[in-house]
């Protein structure tokens, strides 16, 4: 399997979760090749994961003052706090036959190349079932994925540098107020890259980039046209919209 | 009625369940950071609860919930039972 490279566009939180629909649709159809894709979002945003109850999760007046981006996606999993330039998330648009069909293996092989690229700016990286990226003293992200025909979406939030003072304000964790021991055990949780290596955000990025290429075999792409004005409608349509964000 | 209850399985994700009950399980809302696949499938397992006596034991929520053609991840049939028995005492 060869994977197309796709690093490039800045685009607001809805358009990101529009492009996975779309991207994931158009391989299942046939008309692109699986291809690994970089975020660069442009502003503060909240990926809900697509079971969470909206009320449970987001600070809701902090979210509104603020400006977040509360978004809802098409997978499962938790809640995620990003700034653009904070965090590092990708999504892999792969056929199912080439991604083991047991689950919890599937995240395993899946994350192979990802710590390959960590470490290679060394970074103590390691897989934690079920889906989370670990270093010794915490969390640095976690995966999520959606099968859909025949096609499977995997995509991936690490924390390069979040502010997690910002983020205990924007994310209701347990539902309780943001307390010092709250943000202590938080601050255990979650691992940042940029707490334990000195490479840059690009840097790691080229990192992770020569790991697909070293695993994979990676072409350099750009979105089709097709696919942008897809999701740009499906953005407008569905993921700015109360209807799906706050149907839980 | 209403009542909610959450369990957060061992090596597994947060199950949550909000009830509206009367005799029966009138309704119910799973939430939680699990997964499930499809993951349309919520509607199934909401559906396989409701209608149930309010009364209900795990193992009869349990028969049911497995009946719904799903890959619960995360979480399983029998932590669903048990978390919605426990929101209905």
């Amino acid at each position: 399997m060869t994977v197309r490279l796709i690093d490039d566009g800045v685009y607001a939180e809805p358009m990101h979760h529009a492009l996975d629909q779309v991207l994931l649709d158009r391989l299942d159809a046939g008309e692109i090749e699986p291809t690994v894709r970089f975020w660069y979002r442009s502003g503060p945003a909240i990926p809900l994961g697509r079971f969470q109850a909206y009320e449970d999760e987001v600070a809701t007046d902090y979210v509104e003052e603020t400006g977040i981006d509360v978004v809802r996606r098409i997978t499962g999993g938790g809640a995620m706090f990003a700034e653009p330039g904070d965090i590092i998330t990708y999504s892999m648009y792969l056929r199912e036959e080439d991604v083991p069909a047991d689950v919890e293996e599937s995240y395993e092989a899946l994350d192979d190349w990802v710590l390959e690229g960590l470490r290679e700016v060394g970074l103590e990286a390691f897989h934690e079932p079920l889906n989370d990226i670990s270093h010794p003293e915490g969390k640095i992200g976690g995966s999520a994925q959606l099968r859909s025909g025949d096609a499977v979406l995997h995509h991936t939030t690490m924390s390069y540098s979040v502010d997690i003072e910002a983020m205990l304000k924007a994310l209701r964790i347990g539902k309780e107020k943001v307390s010092d021991k709250a943000v202590k055990s938080a601050e255990k949780r979650v691992a940042r890259i940029t707490d334990h290596v000195d490479a840059s955000r690009a840097e790691v990025i080229e990192s992770l980039k020569g790991a697909v290429d070293s695993t994979y075999g990676a072409q350099s792409a750009t979105f089709e046209q097709e696919t942008l004005d897809r999701a740009a409608a499906l953005a407008e349509s569905k993921f700015q919209n109360d209807t799906w964000n706050k149907r839980l | 009625m209403q009542a909610t209850e959450s369990v957060k399985v061992p090596d597994g994700k947060l199950v949550r369940v909000e009830v509206t009950y009367d005799d029966t399980i009138e309704d119910i809302e799973i939430t939680g950071d699990f997964f499930l696949e499809p993951p349309e499938a919520l509607a199934d397992l909401e559906a396989a609860i409701e209608g149930h006596p309010a009364a209900a034991s795990a193992t009869d929520l349990e028969t049911d919930i497995q009946a719904v053609e799903a890959d619960l991840i995360g979480f399983d049939a029998a932590d669903l039972a048990t978390v919605t028995v426990e929101a209905l005492q």
